[in-house]
């Protein structure tokens, strides 16, 4: 059984269109997940899903992006699911993803996996991500056998690892907790890169000028957990890493 | 774990941070296929690196974001004599006093590093003015506040304004037996102090909490509070009693059958006394080390004082120190917190 868990919080019509879009491209899957579940975390803007293969769950409190993972994976593995998948409202599966990624965990010994992210948009800040590896997962160096992290938007992993580690909800945002889980995962268990998994993240940039005060909070945002990870996991950050980009996304030869 | 060490005698070189620099650089530059696009490019990847560096520093790698409580005992003086607390007896001077100013600044600070501002005494009502002006500025800051109160300064204006901001007031209260009151508060306030609770009821609602000190003295009270607490549909808190220059007893039981292993979070709080002064818990007096206070607030930046090379290692015992102190809720508040 696949499960594929979407955390939301919609504010704007922007992000509504993006979640509908997501939608209808796991509608489009070659192989289709045995669930699909949209966490609602008190979003400020109210909608409704037209797709019947969605469970929409509304929690109650906000509280972030961590903790509507955390609700959706107990009720996964209240049904048993063999693997559980995660992307983002603001992303676009590619047709394959879920045969590529579960694929992937069932012919490799790896216990998670994490996919290619390429940018949805086409200016030069999404230049930049690509070419930056901005949310792609790390390669850890020297092997490049294994991935350091998988960013929560294009990963997965077999039920049994989410027994042992769920999401730390202390992490109030969508930053860093992704890499918390991670560094934790590793400690047990290895993540695979699955560079066949597409998915396309939309940046929300209009033009390189409008998008640039975007591009700069963006980073401030994902630097800014870097305290709270480093705090846990100190020796583990020694480690050397290299984000994946289209270059080296082939490296790894597994 | 990562310790601060002295800022200046842990500061990278320039050379280090040219060196790192280019060492992100180099390789990315590798990346860029469209060559024209070099320039544009390197000046983004300075930019994410620069942001990296702000938020890499030591100090903000031990204290984290919103990791840590600040508690500012705001004065000794207080207007109650009880019995199970001393520190009414050393009440500070006017000029030892520490400006609001120097507080708030220190607020301003250290703003992304709390999960909590907490106001204790003596009374901190008695400076019901400097603690509004910190409640607001909290608020600014969007850092939840607590302020524990022995209940007998609190007015309808002061709980209107303080409802608005959105923080948590605390009422210690030991007994429900006007006959004991006297006794426990050294003062015959328990008609006003009942009163004012349900006033502070009435403007806080779910955000008035009552905080009662389990000891051998009150045992036998504590279920009647958390009763009323119950009937208020507020919350209660149990702190064990422990020595600030009281005369109570501290109930042996509940240390025994306590977990030992539980780390002291307290070492990443950051306490200030009526005077400035800044220490990492108010018991620090257990530790030699910790004796004498880390510096002073209205003489020295915060930052600069946290990280001195004698906080990390008062933080290094205390993650591993066993004293009693470590089941209060400021350490554990999990274990307190009904």
């Amino acid at each position: 059984m696949n499960v594929l868990i979407i955390p939301c919080y919609i504010k704007t019509d922007w992000d509504k269109n993006c979640l509908n879009r997501l939608l209808n491209s796991i509608q489009n899957q070659t192989k289709k997940f045995d669930r699909v579940y949209v966490v609602d975390d008190l979003s400020p803007l109210s909608y409704e899903l037209p797709f019947d293969f969605v469970e929409h769950i509304k929690l109650k409190e906000n509280g972030g992006p961590a903790k509507a993972r955390n609700v959706a994976i107990e009720k996964a593995l209240e049904l048993n699911a063999k693997h559980l998948f995660f992307t983002d409202h603001d992303v676009v599966l590619d047709k394959n993803w879920l045969y590529e990624m579960s694929t992937f965990l069932e012919r490799i010994n790896f216990e998670a996996v994490g996919g290619m992210t390429y940018a949805y948009g086409k200016t030069l800040l999404d230049y930049y991500h690509d070419i930056n590896g901005t949310l792609n997962g790390k390669w850890l160096l020297p092997d490049k056998k294994e991935l350091w992290y998988m960013p929560s938007l294009n990963f997965g992993m077999k039920s049994e690892i989410a027994r042992e580690f769920v999401f730390d909800e202390r992490f109030p945002t969508a930053a860093g907790e992704d890499v918390d889980l991670c560094l934790r995962l590793r400690s047990k268990y290895k993540i695979g890169f699955c560079p066949t998994a597409k998915v396309w993240h939309d940046f929300g940039y209009k033009n390189f000028f409008s998008g640039f005060k975007h591009f700069v909070n963006l980073f401030k945002k994902y630097k800014s957990s870097s305290a709270t990870v480093y705090e846990g996991h100190t020796v583990l950050l020694w480690d050397s890493s290299e984000a994946i980009y289209k270059g080296n996304m082939y490296e790894s030869n597994l | 774990m990562s310790l601060i060490y002295r800022r200046k005698a842990n500061q990278s070189k320039i050379m280090d941070t040219v060196y790192d620099y280019f060492g992100e650089m180099r390789p990315f530059v590798k990346r860029i296929d469209k060559k024209w696009l070099i320039p544009l490019m390197v000046f983004l990847k300075t930019i994410e690196w620069s942001i990296y560096r702000w938020y890499k520093t030591p100090v903000r790698r031990f204290y984290g974001i919103k990791g840590n409580e600040l508690i500012y005992m705001i004065t000794s003086r207080c207007n109650e004599r009880c019995a199970k607390c001393g520190i009414w007896k050393n009440p500070e001077s006017d000029t030892e006093h520490l400006q609001i100013a120097a507080f708030i600044d220190c607020l301003k600070t250290l703003h992304h590093n709390l999960y909590q501002v907490t106001l204790t005494g003596g009374e901190p009502l008695l400076f019901m003015k400097d603690v509004l002006l910190i409640a607001e500025e909290a608020a600014v800051h969007k850092v939840p506040m607590i302020i524990v109160t022995n209940g007998v300064l609190v007015t309808e204006d002061f709980l209107k304004r303080y409802a608005e901001l959105g923080h948590i007031l605390v009422f210690s209260i030991d007994t429900l037996e006007k006959e004991k009151w006297g006794n426990f508060r050294g003062k015959d306030t328990y008609d006003k102090v009942m009163s004012n609770l349900q006033l502070a009821h009435k403007f806080l609602g779910g955000k008035l909490r009552i905080q009662s000190v389990y000891a051998e003295e009150t045992k036998n009270d504590i279920p009647k509070i958390k009763e009323l607490c119950k009937q208020m549909n507020i919350q209660h808190v149990s702190q064990p009693y422990m020595d600030f220059g009281g005369v109570w007893h501290g109930v042996k039981q509940i240390y025994e059958n306590k977990n030992d292993n539980i780390i002291c979070a307290a070492r990443k709080n950051i306490c200030i006394y009526p005077n400035g002064d800044v220490v990492k818990c108010f018991d620090h007096y257990r530790i030699p080390l910790a004796k004498e206070s880390l510096g002073n607030i209205e003489k020295e930046n915060i930052i600069e004082i946290l990280c001195r090379k004698r906080s990390t290692e008062i933080s290094k015992i205390m993650k591993t120190c066993n004293f009693p102190c470590k089941y209060l809720s400021c350490n554990v508040p999990e274990i307190v917190y009904e």
